[in-house]
């Protein structure tokens, strides 16, 4: 096999359109609208179902050939009434796709002049996600961008702390929300899954998103002390309110492990002059303690981890405090700032992993090929590769459509490291142990001696 | 009797006997009060039926109504699950990356040999590309994909975008074939093409009949060789009926596409006989390949004892060996002999049970015979893509009484799953949690299926899946 430059095989990203969605799910009463054919909404519906194991509804415009020539005004308009009067959302989101960007059509025009006429519409914000640039992590930030764009105002200042989750799971945003009660920090979540793609059985199907951030709570962003993006892929909505509103705006790493959530912690009690509060202190204890307990197992075990820019990062940087080498990163974006960041948690340490950005499954493979890693973090889609390296998988991230719970996992904050380590403990002794705990003869080599503990206590 | 909503009850009152449950189904008037204020969706009460007052189908075949959440894909979505399942193909999406990431593996159509297909290339158009064009790109990457795989054959599946822009893919794949010597082969599947993917399936077809079938000639003649068109290989279902048919001394060429290799579709135009198992996506190609090279065909169904004994008798006496005909006699014998046996605890649970079917035109009637052999009735079937002929199908398989629908939108069907309350709803991927979350037991039988349901032994797998689904304590538990 050799190298390759033209096509992506087995991608490791999704369009944007897909990423606005994402966002949307997590506004409360809020109905996704594709403007392309329904190809997109079904397709998409289809990969958030199988993932977290909700009924999602994407409504879509239904495109057709005629509309391609002509311009899609006509299905637009027809499908944001239709959507208003069937599902009665309080808000629509109004995402473009390749088609309705490549004629052109003048969405945001079409949807202001269509307000004016007809008082009785709901909030619908336009959001412009060609399929053909960037990809789901960035249609995602554009869609929280829109969302505080087109909605926040400035009224009196609320004391709340906007926080901005990027694609991570509901489990991680319960996670996050339960820190912030913790610390007494009354915050608005952009946006919030946690309820709506982790719903309790009632019977009932909820056709527009039973949970999530109010449309209040995005006014009221513009009114808030600061704004912290845990994904540093997703802070152009912070970007904007401090550039609109004078807000304030922090970017951490991703609050997973340990390093990053104590940064995260700190920026909290920094935001808020508050101090950090014993149950939190208690838990990193247990993180910590979690982590002595496991490092004979882990220590010098080469990791491979892929996926979203901000969660490999985060992942990166976990698996070096755990005395494991990330051996490959691969994320689908073409990101400096995601190389900056590997090369920034990376920089102490003697080894310095192969960065793919952008980079596919394809070329993970081959890079796994020559140098062989003990396991592997990221979603289902390398499940193949696991398969054929004979490599443990530990799913993490989107999508995870063959095992259950993928709404459950979480890698944000200390408790969640608990589990990780864990997780990633037991998966090493399952592969590389005899059921007492002895290395097995077929082991692959570990590293010992040449790692640089310091890189990972500080 | 008036159709008993209180699932419990109807169970006892009907006990195991449905010979006595007689339903007279009306349509809800409550499902159309939050439509009717609705211009556009009006026409919905025509999209729907009652089998058995007169001769009326539902209207069907119409575009989507814009913002109505359809259950529909699109024309790509339609021509790549037909052509996906050729195992030693490459199958590259000409598009942003989306079309591929979305579709790339979702059908699980099984190989027993090469896995080449179940991987997503696609050239990833980025902005500059919509701007200066594709083609260079798609050129690059076929060769490159070409290089480091060898395929059996490349598909080449044009997407929305590339409609727009005007890439010629089949002057691209042209050259890229003089220049590989690997078969290249266009399918101009723009999604926006047509509101019913069916004309993706045509698309495929075409491909196929193009650019494939009567290429290659086929490694042996067998006097009783034969193709099964429209089976997919979903689960492994090829697998319960290919050594049925072999028992008989029938050669099964090749399945078009399941399990296929580009060959032995390439060489399927010698075989003695099509047999067509998915009759919407592929009746098309059967006739094709009877106008073109004369091979006869016949409409077969491999769900349930029944049909299955039916689809073998028929090959049996279509070819009109005496041999075979014994030697099929003797296998549906031995076959049978345990399977009603088999099913029987399934069916004391099951019996009376209702169903409604909401899925791909050809299983909306051709289950119908089998829910029959488990004594449960069918209360409402219907599809997203249906055309005219696929409803005059429903109403000739399903009872008095049966809501036929087309193109219901997701909250539509929610609200007849409510007010029908079937003992379970087949269906795929997309209503599943729409159906669980209602309460309503669910079997897949689309893309996510992972257990085969096709010939004898299939069924026997499908009766177990539909029991576990039924009868999960977690319904009982979970009711308010």
């Amino acid at each position: 096999m050799t190298e390759k430059k033209f096509a992506v095989i087995n991608p490791c990203k999704i369009c944007q359109p897909m990423g606005a969605i994402f966002a949307l799910m997590g506004v409360k009463n809020s109905m996704p609208l594709i403007h392309g054919s329904h190809g997109c909404s079904t397709y998409m519906r289809f990969q958030l179902g199988r993932h977290f194991k909700e009924a999602v509804n994407v409504a879509s415009t239904s495109m057709s050939e005629a509309n391609a020539v002509l311009g899609g005004e006509e299905n637009l308009k027809h499908a944001i009434r239709n959507v208003s009067r069937i599902y009665g959302p309080e808000i629509i989101g109004v995402t473009t796709s390749c088609l309705s960007e490549t004629i052109g059509d003048d969405v945001e025009g079409i949807i202001r002049l269509f307000k004016k006429q007809n008082d009785d519409l709901p909030e619908i914000v336009p959001i412009s996600t060609p399929s053909y640039k960037h990809t789901h992590v960035e249609g995602y930030d554009s869609t929280v961008k829109a969302l505080v764009e087109h909605l926040a105002t400035s009224s009196k200042p609320n004391s709340k702390l906007n926080v901005i989750t990027g694609m991570v799971s509901p489990g991680d945003i319960a996670e996050t929300k339960k820190l912030l009660l913790e610390m007494g920090i009354e915050s608005i979540i952009l946006t919030d899954t946690s309820e709506s793609m982790d719903a309790p059985y009632d019977g009932e199907v909820s056709f527009v998103m039973s949970a999530g951030t109010t449309v209040e709570e995005i006014k009221d962003t513009a009114n808030s002390f600061a704004t912290i993006s845990l994904c540093k892929h997703a802070n152009s909505a912070a970007k904007f309110l401090h550039d609109a509103y004078g807000i304030k705006s922090v970017s951490p790493y991703l609050p997973i492990g340990l390093q990053s959530t104590d940064e995260f912690i700190n920026e909290l009690c920094k935001l808020t002059n508050k101090d950090i509060p014993e149950q939190i202190t208690r838990e990193r204890g247990k993180l910590i303690d979690a982590m002595i307990d496991a490092h004979q197992h882990n220590f010098g075990r080469k990791v491979a981890i892929y996926g979203d820019p901000d969660v490999v990062v985060g992942f990166t940087r976990f698996v070096l405090e755990l005395g494991m080498i990330p051996s490959i990163v691969c994320t689908g974006s073409e990101s400096k700032t995601f190389v900056e960041d590997i090369e920034a948690v990376t920089k102490d340490s003697k080894h310095k992993p192969v960065i793919l950005a952008p980079g596919d499954l394809y070329d993970l493979h081959q890079e796994i090929k020559k140098s062989k890693v003990d396991l592997l973090i990221g979603n289902s889609y390398g499940s193949r590769i696991a398969g054929a390296e004979n490599i443990p998988l530990i799913r993490m991230g989107f999508p995870i459509y063959d095992r259950v719970g993928a709404q459950r996992i979480t890698c944000v904050g200390y408790t969640a490291g608990i589990r990780l380590v864990d997780t990633i403990t037991n998966t090493i002794l399952d592969r590389y142990f005899d059921e007492f705990g002895w290395a097995l003869n077929e082991d692959t080599e570990v590293d010992h001696g040449d790692f640089e503990s310091s890189n990972c206590i500080n | 009797m008036v159709l008993n909503l209180d699932t419990e009850n109807r169970k006892t009152q009907n006990g195991n006997n449905c010979d006595d449950f007689d339903i007279e189904v009306k349509i809800p008037k409550s499902i159309f009060e939050k439509l009717k204020s609705i211009e556009a969706l009006k026409a919905r009460e025509s999209q729907m039926c009652i089998s058995g007052k007169d001769d009326s189908i539902p209207t069907c075949d119409k575009n989507s109504t814009p913002g109505i959440i359809t259950q529909r894909s699109c024309v790509y979505g339609g021509a790549r699950v037909v052509l996906m399942p050729i195992t030693d193909a490459v199958h590259l999406v000409h598009g942003p990356v989306g079309c591929a990431a979305c579709t790339w593996d979702i059908r699980g159509s099984k190989s027993t040999g090469d896995k080449l297909y179940k991987n997503g290339f696609t050239t990833d158009l980025q902005e500059s590309d919509i701007v200066f064009g594709g083609e260079k790109k798609l050129y690059e990457s076929i060769l490159e994909v070409h290089k480091l795989y060898s395929p059996g054959a490349i598909f080449v599946y044009s997407t929305c975008v590339v409609g727009l822009i005007g890439d010629d893919i089949k002057a691209v794949c042209k050259q890229a074939e003089e220049a590989t010597g690997c078969r290249v082969i266009p399918v101009q599947s723009e999604g926006f093409k047509s509101f019913n993917k069916s004309a993706g399936h045509k698309l495929a077809c075409d491909a196929m009949l193009d650019y494939l079938i009567g290429t290659e000639e086929p490694e042996e003649e067998h006097p009783y060789s034969i193709n099964i068109i429209g089976e997919f290989n979903v689960a492994g279902d090829l697998w319960g009926i290919i050594p049925l048919y072999e028992k008989m001394g029938v050669k099964v060429h090749t399945a078009i596409t399941g399990d296929s290799t580009v060959k032995k579709v390439a060489s399927a135009h010698r075989s003695k006989l099509n047999i067509v198992q998915c009759q919407k996506s592929s009746n098309y190609l059967a006739a094709q390949m009877q106008k073109k090279y004369g091979i006869p065909n016949l409409k077969v169904n491999f769900f349930g004892i029944d049909e299955t004994t039916k689809s073998l008798r028929a090959v049996a006496e279509f070819f009109g060996d005496e041999e075979m005909i014994k030697k099929t006699e003797e296998l549906i014998k031995s076959e049978v002999k345990n399977l009603r046996d088999e099913i029987s605890e399934y069916k004391k649970d099951l019996a009376g049970s209702t169903v409604a079917i909401y899925s791909g035109a050809h299983k909306s009637w051709a289950l119908v015979s089998a829910f029959g052999e488990l004594d449960m009735e069918i209360i409402m079937s219907g599809t997203q893509n249906g055309k005219p002929e696929d409803y005059q199908k429903i109403r000739e398989h399903v009872n008095e009484g049966t809501l036929i629908v087309d193109d219901a939108s997701s909250m539509e069907l929610v609200q007849l799953l409510k007010e029908y309350k079937p003992d379970i709803l087949i269906s795929g991927a997309k209503e599943k949690y729409l159906s669980l979350k209602s309460g309503v037991p669910h079997c897949d039988f689309n893309h996510d299926r992972i257990t085969a349901f096709s010939g004898f032994q299939g069924f026997i797998n499908f009766a177990r899946v539909v029991h576990t689904a039924v009868m999960t304590p977690v319904w009982k538990l979970s009711r308010k």
